[in-house]
């Protein structure tokens, strides 16, 4: 044969080749867009009607519900604040589940590592706090949470490098390790002596907690490292060869040692900024809101912070939305369970609706483009 | 941590008592983890398996107060179970969804539904199993306490696993599950769908995880409240890697997690002075450590349409 | 037909109905015309191998018989009957049965799993001991030695591929067609694999076999039909009565126009860009892929690769980038030792490659063509923490500037591109790089025009020219003679020979190719 080196045209893609680009989108982008568009409004819809219909199962009025929700939530600057306070760490925890995604990486372990960043904030707190200044004091608790975050996230990171052991099951059993850590803390070690009730460590001074934004309210200055956070994250991931590097990795890993990168240092590196992340997250709670360690203070910020990394598509800045509108349904969940008196974790059903909605309005749209 | 209401009576002996306690800690996680054999044979993982076990155990508390049978509990644990995993199903296999974060949704969604229906179920009381002794086999010592001096569903489990391995590996069905989980494209070269087995593979191991639930809620806790599985779900999922896909092995990997959440209570009431939350961690510990001992090993054996799961990202094939 | 005066046709008289005939076969891919007005026919009894090279269109007359394409015009007879195959399903139904290159097995169940996967169906309950005795009996009648609970992934490829003959005897086949059934066996192999298809043509099937070696065809076959460009270009012919000579000319046909550049002569210096000194690499299915291989390439010196795909070429090319652990023997590249597998140590010193397979080695999901180009050499882009994206600009317009590839806009997602544009990507950062001082090229020309592969030579040539070492590897033979100073030949591994252009012909190269000794 001559020179064509045509193999053997098993698919129609065997077609000869123009340089210019075949696929260029037609008359109708915008009417694509529109239909994209379409798609995601009605998923979103489609899960707010689900869940009507869930508690009008249980008695409740749709529509009142929606109205109390949407009224609690964001009609007073004092609930506009909860959300924001809320939404600090679920940011956080997503952009912990963001980071490790971009090298192609599942983390679920968010939970633990925010967990690990509160005992990390505690335990500078409780070793230092008398002996610091109070601005130093609250570095060192951000440094010692995201310390402990990325610590746990690594142990996953580990794992994965040297047994295989996807780090999706890892960190799901570490959570739970995580969550006896800080129980075995406030029975034991750390226990407050003076405290009534329920076990929790020793309170944090005043002055070693997030300062406030306003002199009412509890909205504290977590939600500024919050937002700082994504769009350092956000910065970092688009305009370094690290964000760049954990990329190609995650896109596709073969490619990625072809080019000479070294994928398993950009394995342990993802995973320990996702877990500093967390870390902070629970640093942010921790100094924030709670002040002591206690059973159960995370709740699930961890899991709700993978839901908003998948609602914003792991992109950082979409991140800030979703952690906020999950922030935003989180507290009418308080008034869900004031006003229409459903119990609180109800609105776990509406975020996985949510996400649910997502993942498959979602699949519609890559495969438009593929 | 809730472990069996009642303690061993009348077995002083530690490992006795934890091994009796265990297997009926364990049982609810063999369930599950049969379940989520089925499913990850046919090459879909449910990491949601939690919340089917809430699901199952809330719909199987209800049922059970509503009818006084906890039969009947079981029934509508197996259905509820098996309701929540048809939406993962349809998520992964008709939606295309990332099947672990389609699972997570699915563990929120059982959360959510489980505390929005099961509020009027805290606290309150109904008819469960009772143990009931197996004659002649009860009488051998220790094994006869550990094995068959048990409730219904304990021994329904012993029954469930052999069944569910004869289902895999001895059914023309079986054969076919297997053969999605590996290669779909050789069953669907000879003309056999792989979507449908995959849809009844994930629902059964859905209602198998809500019979896991039902006994942890009718046998062991006695009791319906929030987030009562507290991680089981997850154990399951990870006890699947490491009893290799094995239903047989599930067995055994189920009665070790039993034992090593029923030691810490078992503990307590020797005042062994152990701190207890310690021996709470115990189980993922002991999950963890099996799995870096044996993963290298087992994941060898994983059904190759799960490793597309597992790499996270993959390597883009040719058209 | 107007080119009937050129066809052969030596098909004795039909003394019986064949059990498959074709006639007017034609298929098209868009504009590709992948069969041309095809007849064709095989009888019960006989072995009849499909001749032809890449591209001819053989596989492509196969899967038309298979029922996985539909062809455009013609009409198919199976045993004098008209047919029309809709789908696999009812090739087999029909008595069709197809052995792929790529098997259908399943590598975790075991031989008699996988062949009750293709049987019809027997009930709820899988017998095992049923089904393995119905498998023993039917491999001893068929002179096969098989164990029905081996587990396929155990098996060796030529054993797997006897368990896929089997598999398809056992669904009823009457006819059997092989696709490349060599190309990924040893010799012994294949020897046993031509023992098994004699016992079934005694049995009265009928068999095709698709293949592009000579000797197997007279080793195995009865009648031999070649295709080429689509065409068929001999039909039926007994090759005991016809030499090699005629067949290949008939297989490839057409003159080779030749490349106009005057080159200069290979650098002489002592000191050899890339030194390969007895190298053993292992292959994926933990088989021995390359044996003892010694080669130098000196600065300014071309070196093809000849060879049937599958004889070490892919893990030779790994190898030397580092990206396949060596089993013994070294590499160096400009005296720097590849010491582990380890793609770095390559690209430190200035080698660059072509993979065989773009779209797994090379395109990333979501990067635009910008990005791919940085991939290649970050460390020349690097500003601080970040990335220089206006220098990356200026040279990837520089890279097109000078390579003439025509690549698509820079913000273009490469995995979006067609297999053509992708290609020309790879080639761009690859045959762009000034200062690349050893340059693998394996199969380059895939997938492109006639006028972009004629560029893509030039561009290996100008590398040569500008100093580097370059080794080319292609299942082209007149591409390696145009441009090779040497061309080394593969064979099962080992280095069959290392010929001039000038000084043999194709013939000599095929003959070591095939394993023929010097």
């Amino acid at each position: 044969m001559t020179v064509t080196t045509t193999t053997e045209p098993a698919a129609p893609s065997a077609a000869p080749e123009s340089p210019v680009p075949v696929r260029e989108a037609s008359p109708s982008r915008a009417a694509r867009m529109a239909r994209s568009v379409g798609r995601w409004v009605l998923a979103y819809l489609g899960a707010l009607a689900l869940f009507g219909l869930l508690a009008w199962l249980k008695g409740v009025n749709p529509f009142e519900m929606y109205m109390e929700m949407w009224s609690s939530t964001f009609t007073s600057r004092s609930a506009i604040g909860e959300v924001l306070l809320k939404g600090a760490p679920f940011i956080l925890a997503a952009l912990a589940v963001a980071v490790p995604a971009r090298a192609g990486l599942v983390n679920i372990g968010g939970e633990g590592q925010v967990v690990m960043g509160t005992v990390g904030a505690a335990g500078a707190a409780l070793a230092l706090e008398s002996r610091l200044a109070p601005w130093a004091m609250i570095l060192v608790m951000v440094l010692a949470a995201a310390g402990a975050g990325a610590l746990w996230a690594g142990i996953a990171a580990g794992l994965r490098l040297k047994t295989g052991i996807n780090e999706a099951i890892s960190t799901l059993l570490l959570n739970y390790i995580a969550l006896d850590v800080v129980l075995f803390l406030i029975y034991d070690r750390w226990k407050d002596a003076s405290g009534f009730g329920q076990p929790a460590s020793r309170p944090l001074l005043s002055s070693s907690r997030l300062p406030l934004i306003f002199d009412a309210g509890r909205l504290n200055i977590g939600i500024f490292i919050a937002i700082g956070s994504a769009l350092a994250v956000w910065a970092v991931l688009r305009y370094t060869s690290w964000g760049f590097k954990l990329k190609v990795a995650g896109g596709n890993a073969e490619a990625a040692r072809r080019a000479g990168l070294s994928v398993g240092a950009l394995v342990l590196s993802a995973m320990l900024v996702g877990g500093a992340l967390a870390g902070i997250a629970g640093m942010v709670h921790f100094a924030g809101v709670e002040g002591q360690l206690r059973s159960g203070i995370t709740f699930t910020f961890g899991y709700v912070g993978f839901l908003a990394s998948w609602l914003a598509r792991h992109d950082p800045l979409k991140i800030i939305g979703a952690g906020l509108l999950l922030g935003a349904i989180s507290v009418a969940g308080d008034s869900l369970q004031i006003d229409a008196g459903l119990p609180a974790a109800t609105v776990n059903i509406l975020m996985a609706l949510v996400l649910f909605a997502v993942l498959a309005a979602g699949r519609r749209t890559q495969g438009a483009r593929s | 941590m809730i472990v069996a209401a009642s303690t061993a009576a009348g077995s002083n002996l530690l490992v006795v008592a934890v091994l009796i306690a265990g297997v009926t800690a364990g049982t609810s996680i063999l369930f599950a983890a049969l379940g989520e054999t089925i499913s990850e044979r046919a090459g879909i993982i449910n990491v949601g398996t939690e919340g089917c076990m809430l699901c199952g155990a809330l719909g199987a508390y209800a049922a059970a107060s509503a009818t006084g049978n906890p039969w009947f509990g079981v029934l509508a644990g197996a259905l509820a179970g098996g309701l929540l995993a048809l939406v993962h199903a349809y998520m992964v296999l008709n939606r295309g969804a990332n099947q672990l974060a389609s699972g997570l949704a699915l563990f929120f969604m059982g959360l959510g539904l489980t505390s929005l229906f099961g509020a009027p179920y805290v606290s309150k009381q109904v008819d469960t199993f009772s143990k009931v002794a197996i004659p002649g086999l009860s009488k051998i010592p220790a094994i006869g306490d550990i094995f068959f001096n048990q409730d219904p569903l304990t021994y329904l489990s012993f029954v469930t696993a052999p069944a569910v391995w004869f289902l895999l590996f001895r059914t023309r069905w079986g054969l076919m599950l297997r053969g999605a989980g590996e290669r779909g494209e050789v069953l669907r070269a000879y003309g056999h769908s792989t979507v449908k087995v995959r849809y009844a593979a994930v629902v059964s191991g859905g209602m198998l995880a809500g019979i896991g639930g039902a006994q942890l809620a009718l046998v062991v806790a006695l009791a319906w409240f929030e987030n009562m599985v507290q991680g089981r779900g997850f154990i399951a999922v990870a006890l699947v890697i490491f009893a290799a896909w094995d239903p047989i092995k599930a067995m055994g990997g189920a009665w070790l997690f039993g034992a090593a959440l029923a030691l810490g209570p078992e503990l307590q009431v020797r005042n062994a002075g152990v701190n207890q939350f310690l021996l709470d961690a115990l189980p993922y510990v002991i999950t963890l450590v099996v799995l870096i001992v044996l993963a290298r090993k087992r994941l060898e054996s994983a059904p190759e349409a799960l490793a597309d799961v597992f790499e996270g990202s993959r390597v883009v094939s040719s058209p | 037909m107007t080119d009937t005066d050129t066809v052969i046709d030596l098909a004795t008289p039909e003394t019986a109905t064949p059990f498959i005939e074709v006639r007017g076969l034609t298929k098209r891919f868009g504009e590709v015309l992948a069969n041309s007005d095809v007849a064709f026919d095989v009888r019960s009894g006989e072995v009849h191998a499909l001749l032809g090279e890449n591209g001819a269109g053989k596989s492509t007359l196969m899967k038309l018989l298979y029922g996985v394409y539909h062809a455009d015009e013609g009409e198919i007879l199976v045993q004098g009957e008209p047919v029309t195959i809709s789908s696999p399903a009812v090739a087999r139904d029909l008595g069709i049965g197809m052995v792929f290159q790529d098997l259908r097995l399943v590598p975790a169940f075991t031989v008699a799993e996988n062949i009750s996967i293709a049987l019809a169906d027997q009930g709820f309950v899988y017998r095992r001991g049923a089904v393995e005795a119905q498998i023993s009996a039917a491999a001893s009648e068929m002179g096969f030695d098989v164990d029905p609970g081996a587990l396929v992934r155990h098996l060796a490829i030529g054993e797997r591929q006897r368990v896929e003959i089997l598999k398809v005897l056992m669904a009823g086949a009457r006819m059997v067609i092989l696709d490349e059934p060599t190309s990924v066996l040893a010799p012994q192999e294949v020897d046993a694999l031509f023992a098994a298809i004699s016992e079934l043509r005694a049995k009265g099937l009928a068999i095709v076999i698709i293949t592009h070696k000579l000797h197997e065809a007279r080793a195995i076959a009865d009648r031999v039909t070649v295709l080429r460009g689509g065409r068929i270009v001999a039909r039926g012919i007994d090759p005991t009565t016809i030499d090699d000579r005629e067949l290949i000319g008939h297989m490839v046909g057409r003159e080779v126009p030749a490349l106009p550049a005057e080159r200069p002569a290979p650098g002489q210096s002592p000191d050899p860009v890339l030194r390969v000194a007895g190298i053993t690499v292992g292959g994926d299915g933990g088989h021995t892929a390359v044996r003892d291989v010694h080669l130098d390439i000196a600065p300014g010196e071309l070196v093809g690769v000849a060879g049937v795909s599958g004889n070490g070429q892919r893990e030779l090319f790994e190898a030397v980038l580092g990206l396949r652990s060596l089993g013994g023997g070294t590499i160096t590249i400009d005296g720097t030792p590849v010491r582990k597998a380890d793609p770095r140590i390559a690209i430190a010193v200035g080698g660059v490659g072509i993979p065989e397979d773009p779209l797994a080695h090379s395109v990333v999901p979501g990067l635009n063509v910008l990005e791919h180009m940085v991939l290649a050499d970050l460390g020349s882009v690097r500003k601080g923490v970040g990335i220089d994206w206006d220098r990356a600009r200026d040279q990837l317009a520089q890279l097109d500037e000078r390579t003439q590839l025509r690549i698509a806009a820079s913000h273009r997602e490469v995995a979006s591109l067609s297999g053509g544009n992708v290609q020309r990507v790879i080639l761009t950062r690859t045959l762009g790089d000034v200062d690349a001082r050893l340059v693998l090229a394996a199969y380059p020309s895939r997938g492109l025009d006639i006028a972009t592969t004629r560029r893509t030579q030039e561009l290996l040539l100008e590398r040569r020219a500008s100093g580097a070492a370059v080794l080319l590897i292609s299942e082209d033979l007149d591409e390696l003679l145009e441009l090779s100073d040497r061309i080394a030949v593969l064979h099962a591994g080992e280095l069959a020979g290392i010929v001039r252009p000038g000084e043999v012909d194709r013939y000599e190269i095929g003959r070591l190719m095939l394993g023929g000794n010097e």
